[in-house]
């Protein structure tokens, strides 16, 4: 990758940090960017970061055993990397939904899920590109587009997850347990 | 172990779980798993629990 595709990733990367702090402050209740949690919300989500941080680790030293055996893996170094983050943070998103935590006390959940279907669309299109393109594989390995298509992987996870967990409380127990 | 003398006095109240964890200022769930017992509470909010239902730490708390 050259300094200009390297800095161009780099200011698109900057630009969405932009767009979440606008996001955030939107979609939770009491305008500010911080999401807040409550003592036991708190603890959950502290262990939920220390699975998601092994998972991760877990995952690079993989890389790093392939890499050195020789193997190949069918995706660019960066995407590789991106791989394991993403992994992480569904992982971390999962551990919190499961566990009642992944909603903070000032979120509004509405708000948040037309995010979600927001960021999916946007993250479409350079898919959509690359593949009008014939860009999405490159020297028979998965490039910039991947990206994209972990970030919808992500969400579809997460989306599904919250919809397991609804219907598994629904089920089980009711709303005052 | 269940906390069923704080199920008792936020029934006695009429109150939800709900109303009780927004005036105590946590989610729903963390009520819920005060009153299952699967989660111990700090001083903090045993002390706003108590204050939401009008009473004592030793009457919801103590064995």
């Amino acid at each position: 990758m050259s300094i200009f595709a390297s800095m161009g990733a780099a200011v698109g990367l900057l630009i969405g940090l932009i767009i979440c702090v606008i996001l955030f402050r939107y979609a939770n209740t009491d305008k500010k960017i911080k999401t807040e949690y409550d003592e036991r919300q708190q603890i959950v989500r502290y262990r939920a970061y220390r699975l998601a941080f092994y998972t991760i680790m877990v995952f690079e030293a993989l890389v790093c055993i392939a890499g050195i055996g020789g193997f190949e893996l069918p995706m660019v170094s960066y995407v590789q990397h991106f791989t394991g983050v993403m992994i992480g943070a569904t992982v971390l998103g999962v551990y919190c939904i499961w566990h009642d935590v992944y909603w903070g006390l000032n979120n509004n959940k509405t708000r948040y899920m037309l995010i979600f279907v927001f960021t999916a669309i946007l993250n479409c299109i350079p898919i959509i590109g690359a593949a009008k393109s014939g860009n999405l594989i490159t020297d028979g390995k998965l490039g910039m587009a991947a990206l994209n298509i972990m970030v919808i992987a992500m969400l579809i996870v997460v989306a599904v997850t919250l919809l397991i967990k609804q219907i598994a409380d629904k089920g089980g127990k009711g709303e005052e347990e | 172990m269940k906390n069923l003398k704080l199920k008792a006095a936020r029934a006695g109240k009429d109150m939800s779980q709900e109303d009780l964890a927004a005036k105590c200022g946590v989610s729903r769930q963390t009520i819920s798993a005060v009153e299952k017992g699967d989660y111990n509470p700090t001083i903090n909010l045993c002390i706003a629990i108590c204050k939401a239902l009008d009473k004592t730490l030793d009457e919801l708390f103590w064995e």
